[in-house]
């Protein structure tokens, strides 16, 4: 089903080669192997700057064999090798694999090829597929398979810093969401327990006006705790999976509630201030109110506890 | 004519013994972290693992390799924070490597050293034991890599102030096949 790797590679090796390559086979007197040579250069970047941690890979044309080497901090590589000619592989993160098809090492002199990769993201277009990028094509490698043996390219391992920077600020966002959210419940409970003393016959000023102090503060802490996670980043492509969904549904019942109860307990409160028995809309107060702390102790329980 | 014969056999058979180097290839994987915290035991699970063995000279190399956000835990707000504390956008790939000798395939356990390069890190794990069973021409691989946090500088992530615990043990469940 599937084709001779191999001859595929080859016939591929056309599309991997980068127009910038520059190969310069300079004659050198540097120290050689004995019984054989030499190949060494430079991995540079299209702003002549040079490229660590490129993996260069040397296959003889006449056996087959491989060797893999890295480039060091200055983008140089060295390899010891067997008299013969060799084409030599350039892959790195974020640019293009540059393929050399020919380079003599010899006795006498050591071959240097050097290359110039091409930015992955110079044309905007991802890499042809190639037959070695199919997972379960076998691999052109005799040593260690690679990532890209295993039809992961280039661009899929690199690192996205503004992702992370996005991902990073989310997070901070919603650590401070939960925190507001944990503190907000210490007055919304004590706002609770203020107004059995502030709604019934026998109530005073004092014990509403204590109820409405609470309530306010239970109100600004819980638009701050709201802030956050309004304004948290979204990651796009994710798809809303688990307790968070009914943490996100509750709030359409306790965002509301929230708004609703302290004009409703506006309402209430002057009309107990004038001496009247709450009536009306302002009746409303105590049932939104005890929707509206169910639904945000529920919110809070949802993403806490593993029901 | 005999000798003619023989002769003629050892050419013919000397390419199988210097013959082209055997192929493994990952046709199942389930990967599988726990996490443990005072309020919730997670799991988040991952069946995009892609893996390849080559081996040359009987020893065989594997690589296998996952995208960090290919681990669901059935929670995706709790898959994001977990990207981001192990800095998935800026590493996104979980690569390991091992090195086996060609004939372990046919015991039941094996114990092997693990490279594994996770969050920025690349972590050494020895002598892993997974447990080996071979049916038809595949062969299942179990075992769990015994990861911790701070092996790869991760900061705990917090829920309700409260770190989860350091270990985060990665079952590992493959089928291999050879190629």
């Amino acid at each position: 089903m599937l084709k001779n790797p191999s001859s595929n590679w080859r016939n591929d090796v056309p599309c991997l080669v980068v127009v910038c390559v520059l190969i310069t086979l300079v004659p050198s007197v540097a120290a050689q192997a004995p019984g054989g040579g030499a190949l060494m250069g430079k991995i540079t970047d299209p702003f002549d700057a040079v490229v660590a941690n490129a993996t260069v890979t040397a296959t003889s044309v006449e056996t087959g064999q491989a060797q893999t080497t890295i480039t060091g901090k200055d983008g140089a590589y060295r390899f010891d090798l067997p008299l013969g000619n060799y084409r030599v592989k350039v892959e790195a993160a974020g640019f293009k694999a540059a393929e050399i098809p020919s380079a003599m090492v010899n006795a006498t002199q050591t071959a240097v090829v050097n290359a110039k990769l091409e930015s992955e993201q110079s044309d905007g277009k991802p890499a042809p597929p190639t037959q070695e990028n199919l997972p379960n094509a076998p691999s052109s490698s005799k040593t260690a398979p690679t990532l890209e043996d295993l039809g992961i390219t280039p661009a899929q391992t690199q690192g996205n810093a503004q992702e992370q920077a996005r991902l990073d600020k989310r997070t901070h966002m919603l650590k401070v969401h939960q925190r507001l959210g944990l503190i907000t419940l210490g007055p919304l409970i004590a706002t609770f327990i203020t107004s059995a003393n502030a709604g019934g016959k026998n109530t005073s000023n004092t014990d509403r006006t204590v109820h409405l102090v609470l309530g306010a503060v239970s109100g600004d802490l819980y638009f701050m705790t709201a802030y956050y996670a309004i304004r948290a980043p979204r990651i796009s492509g994710t798809e809303t999976r688990g307790p968070i969904r009914l943490h996100k549904a509750l709030a359409w019942i306790h965002g509301p509630g929230m708004i609703l109860t302290p004009i409703l307990g506006a309402l209430a409160y002057n009309q107990k201030n004038n001496g009247e028995k709450v009536h009306g809309i302002a009746q409303a107060h105590g049932p939104v109110a005890i929707v509206t702390g169910a639904a945000f102790g529920l919110a809070v329980a949802s993403v806490s506890l593993k029901f | 004519m005999r000798k003619k014969i023989l002769i003629a056999f050892v050419l013919l058979a000397l390419p199988a013994f210097g013959g082209p180097d055997s192929q493994w290839v990952l046709e199942q994987c389930t990967l599988t972290y726990h996490v443990s915290h005072p309020l919730h035991q997670s799991e988040g699970v991952s069946h995009a693992a892609r893996g390849k063995g080559i081996c040359h000279d009987g020893q065989c190399d594997f690589l296998i390799a996952v995208a960090v956000k290919s681990f669901d835990s059935g929670d995706s707000n709790r898959d994001l924070h977990m990207i981001q504390v192990t800095r998935g956008a800026q590493f996104p790939m979980v690569t390991v490597r091992t090195r086996l000798p060609e004939s372990s395939s046919t015991s039941t356990t094996v114990h092997a050293d693990l490279e594994i390069q996770f969050a920025g890190q690349t972590v050494q794990y020895k002598q892993v034991a997974f447990e080996l069973t071979t049916q038809g021409n595949q062969t299942r691989i179990s075992g769990t890599i015994p990861a911790t946090l701070s092996d790869f500088k991760i900061d705990p992530p917090t829920l309700l102030a409260m770190p989860v615990k350091n270990e985060m043990p990665v079952r590992v469940d493959m089928t291999w096949h050879p190629q």
